[in-house]
């Protein structure tokens, strides 16, 4: 007797529970959707009318407005080459694949979309990026994409049930991979034979004896954010394989937008084994998602030096003619491939 | 294991349901596992402690108990004693001492030196979860067993049982061994009853915690991060949201330990009485954090003579009941201040009293006037608990009376809204708890609470992470 009470209260508290849904999806979730989850409607919307959809994140968009003699975006400039094809955007800053993903697979089966370019940004599988402290932050967002019922999603943000680790924990599992992790790779003789010992040694003397502190820090960057080897247990290859897959399913074509790299400066500071380590993860990405049937357009090294708009650091951000290098490699694929 | 966090809401009712299947002698072993599991959920590398705690004080009450020699026993009690102070010396106050290292040293020594970056990192950034609670639980059973109070435990696993018991695990109410242990080993039939009122206290919790603290706790920290650019009303406002945080926050976890307790068949004490309803400080600290405070009452305030000694005597002891009060909660001396101001305004209702009697007075508009003046005296000493240093609290006092920015603080309508459930609720409550409440009520009036708390959890509850405020002490 006491079981069927239970089972009946619970049955009611579960009407109630449906009812507050109703209540929440009409009067609050719209509000709380654009604050927490802000690029859903947008792409709720744009898969209604694209045939395109480009992720991406700053790489996307011009970051010098001063310099750059004209600002368009990638996604502009891809889409200035493809005029019967509409094309629409989803930029946002620090997202990486396993952002994407969710969004992806709110994408309508049978909508317009048949293809998606997907920002594949070397350095979102590195540790560092892998164990940034704004993680944190973009899985909360990702928890907004998920196609889940408006409550229930509300009751998980709330009972923090996504990645939210802290930054500390974060940080600690970033410098033990620097730390643990051995660089082995079939042909490419390592000078080191981690990170952090690789960065230890990497040192550049001025005349005077100090150091040229500026350079070491850069160098530091770039051994840490490329002197990684990427295999299937990268948590990024992951959702990328995800993506691949939903996207199978929903007969979505895919693109990979690998993104350009300053090879050049890494070879000069950090030595030839980090560029080699640079084309070895490259090459693996592109057989790996080639053989899956995806569109991989290799853009590592067709921006040059001095088109990196951030000449002191490692992002990937371009003036025009980096951008519109990468755009015409892209659009090429793409026609080549229509 | 948090009880805000969905994998609490799979362990409690298949703990519960592994429980009453199977046979009760075991049931207490299965409690010991579930208890570590639910530990070490949270800080796997901290369960050693819990141990340790747990065979020291366990070691030390046995010899206490089997010595005849009175000087053995207090030497025995002095062992126990130092071991569980140290351990919170070492975990929670080191830090307040090694202030000139920066905290960024943790990561360059565990680069250069791992073992030494270890420690650094664990005295610096992870505070073992609830080792105030359960060293202070462990600490009443040697200190009852001393006083002949309590007989010894002769079994450890039973002992460890009564500390590793999980719903007061990391946060109380503070148990006592003979209250606790002989639920944890009775046999318990699953009662709808229980089941009823275990769950009217954890949704009343769920309440408190997701609604109220979590966003409250977002006015907080914006004013308490920023106060200069507050108008001094908003930066009281966000002083009375850090009461409201602080109390919806422990007193939510409390709820939810006794709910939790209670769907196993067994009783916590009452740690919480709605003590904002309090006319004067004296009555604050019968109604706040009760299993702390008798704690204190019981080991050290009477240990030191009570109100049997002289009056200088007697206002020494019940400061030093309230400074250490403060102490326990962290290593800060924000703390300590926190504590002598409730000790000072205790002194000073207590000197007054006879002038002076608010809180028994027979006119409503005299207590009336004693709740408000406890409430701002609450609401100033909380200040320089939720400030990091003292020129922060002085920062933030500064702000009230000289106020540099204009920025007001911009409460949503829906918080306003929870915040008023929050008043009716406490206002009803008034010397009841919420499931002996409920159930002499009519089942409309009843569903009609499950669906109001139920609607506001569901659709206001705060999803900016803030964990348990006293997870830290």
């Amino acid at each position: 007797m006491g079981d069927i009470k239970i089972a009946i209260r619970i049955l009611v508290l579960a009407a109630i529970a449906i009812g507050f849904n109703a209540l929440f999806t009409k009067f609050i979730w719209p509000e709380e959707l654009a604050k927490e989850g802000p690029e859903l409607q947008k792409l709720l919307r744009l898969s209604n009318s694209c045939d395109v959809l480009y992720f991406g994140e700053s790489s996307n968009i011009s970051y010098d407005p001063v310099k750059d003699s004209i600002t368009t975006s990638i996604s502009g400039l891809i889409a200035e080459q493809l005029p019967n094809k509409k094309l629409g955007d989803i930029t946002h800053q620090a997202y990486h694949a396993g952002i994407y993903l969710p969004l992806i697979k709110r994408i309508p089966p049978n909508g317009k979309v048949k293809t998606v370019i997907v920002t594949l940004n070397l350095r979102t599988l590195d540790q560092a990026c892998i164990h940034s402290g704004l993680e944190t932050a973009l899985q909360k967002q990702a928890l907004y994409y998920a196609n889940q019922p408006p409550v229930w999603i509300h009751l998980r943000a709330a009972l923090n049930d996504y990645d939210n680790v802290s930054e500390h924990e974060r940080d600690h599992k970033m410098w033990k991979q620097w730390t643990d992790d051995k660089l082995e790779v079939n042909g490419i003789e390592f000078p080191y034979p981690t990170i952090k010992t690789w960065c230890e040694a990497v040192k550049f003397p001025l005349p005077d004896g100090s150091e040229d502190m500026p350079k070491r820090t850069l160098a530091d960057h770039y051994v840490k954010a490329y002197a990684f080897v990427i295999d299937e247990d990268n948590p990024r290859v992951k959702d990328l394989d995800e993506i691949v897959r939903v996207c199978g399913y929903k007969y979505i074509n895919v693109v990979f937008n690998l993104l350009a790299e300053n090879t050049d400066y890494a070879d000069s500071l950090a030595g030839k084994s980090l560029a080699q380590l640079i084309r070895y993860n490259r090459d693996y990405l592109v057989k790996r998602y080639t053989a899956k049937g995806v569109i991989v357009v290799d853009n590592l090294e067709v921006v040059q030096g001095k088109d990196y708009t951030d000449q002191n650091w490692t992002t990937e951000h371009y003036n025009y003619t980096g951008r519109k290098a990468i755009a015409n490699n892209v659009a090429q694929k793409l026609l080549m491939n229509n | 294991m948090l009880f805000n966090s969905l994998p609490f809401f799979i362990f409690l009712p298949l703990v519960v349901l592994i429980y009453y299947l199977l046979p009760f002698r075991v049931r207490w072993i299965f409690l010991l596992a579930a208890g570590y599991i639910f530990y070490g959920f949270l800080q796997p590398q901290f369960l050693v402690l819990l141990l340790l705690s747990t065979c020291v004080d366990f070691y030390f009450a046995l010899k206490i108990s089997e010595s005849k020699n009175k000087s053995y026993k207090k030497a025995y009690l002095a062992l126990s004693l130092c071991f569980n102070i140290g351990l919170l010396f070492v975990f929670k106050y080191l830090s307040l001492f090694l202030k000139d290292i920066d905290p960024m040293m943790a990561n360059i020594y565990r680069a250069e030196h791992p073992i030494k970056g270890m420690v650094m990192n664990a005295i610096y950034f992870s505070i073992p979860v609830g080792i105030s609670f359960y060293t202070f639980q462990s600490l009443s059973y040697t200190f009852d067993v001393y006083y002949g109070r309590q007989k010894a435990e002769t079994s450890l696993p039973r002992y460890a049982a009564f500390v590793a018991y999980f719903p007061p695990l990391v946060a109380g109410p503070i148990e006592r061994f003979h209250h606790l242990s002989t639920q944890i080993f009775a046999n318990h039939k699953p009662l709808y009853k229980n089941f009823a009122n275990g769950f009217r206290l954890m949704l009343l919790g769920f309440f408190l915690k997701m609604c109220i603290a979590d966003n409250a706790g977002n006015y907080t920290d914006l004013v308490f991060n920023k106060p200069e650019d507050y108008a001094s009303s908003s930066v009281l406002l966000g002083m009375v949201m850090f009461g409201i945080q602080i109390y919806a926050d422990f007193s939510g976890y409390s709820l939810i330990a006794q709910g939790a307790s209670i769907w196993l068949g067994i009783q916590l004490v009452d740690n919480f009485r709605t003590p904002y309803l309090s006319s004067s400080v004296t009555q604050f600290w019968k109604r706040w954090h009760i299993s702390l405070t008798t704690w204190f009452k019981d080991y050290l305030y009477i240990p030191m003579g009570g109100n049997k000694v002289g009056v200088p005597r007697w206002v020494i002891n019940i400061l030093i009941v309230f400074l250490v009060s403060g102490f326990w909660h962290g290593a800060n001396y924000t703390f300590i201040a926190w504590g002598a101001i409730h000790g000072l305004a205790y002194l000073a209702e207590h000197f007054t009293k006879p002038i002076l009697n608010l809180s028994e007075s027979k006119f409503k508009i005299l207590r009336l006037i004693g709740g408000i003046k406890t409430f701002v005296i609450v609401t100033i000493a909380w200040v320089f608990f939720r400030a990091n240093n003292f020129e922060h609290a002085k920062h933030i006092f500064k702000s009230v009376l000289k106020p540099l920015g204009t920025q007001t603080l911009e409460v949503t309508n829906f918080v306003w809204l929870v915040m008023s459930v929050f008043v009716v609720f406490d206002v009803m409550l008034y010397n009841k708890r919420i499931d002996s409440f409920l159930e002499s009520k009519p089942w409309g009036i009843r569903w009609l609470v499950y669906a109001i708390l139920l609607g506001c959890i569901l659709m206001f509850a705060g999803t900016v992470k803030h964990p348990f405020v006293y997870f830290q002490f």
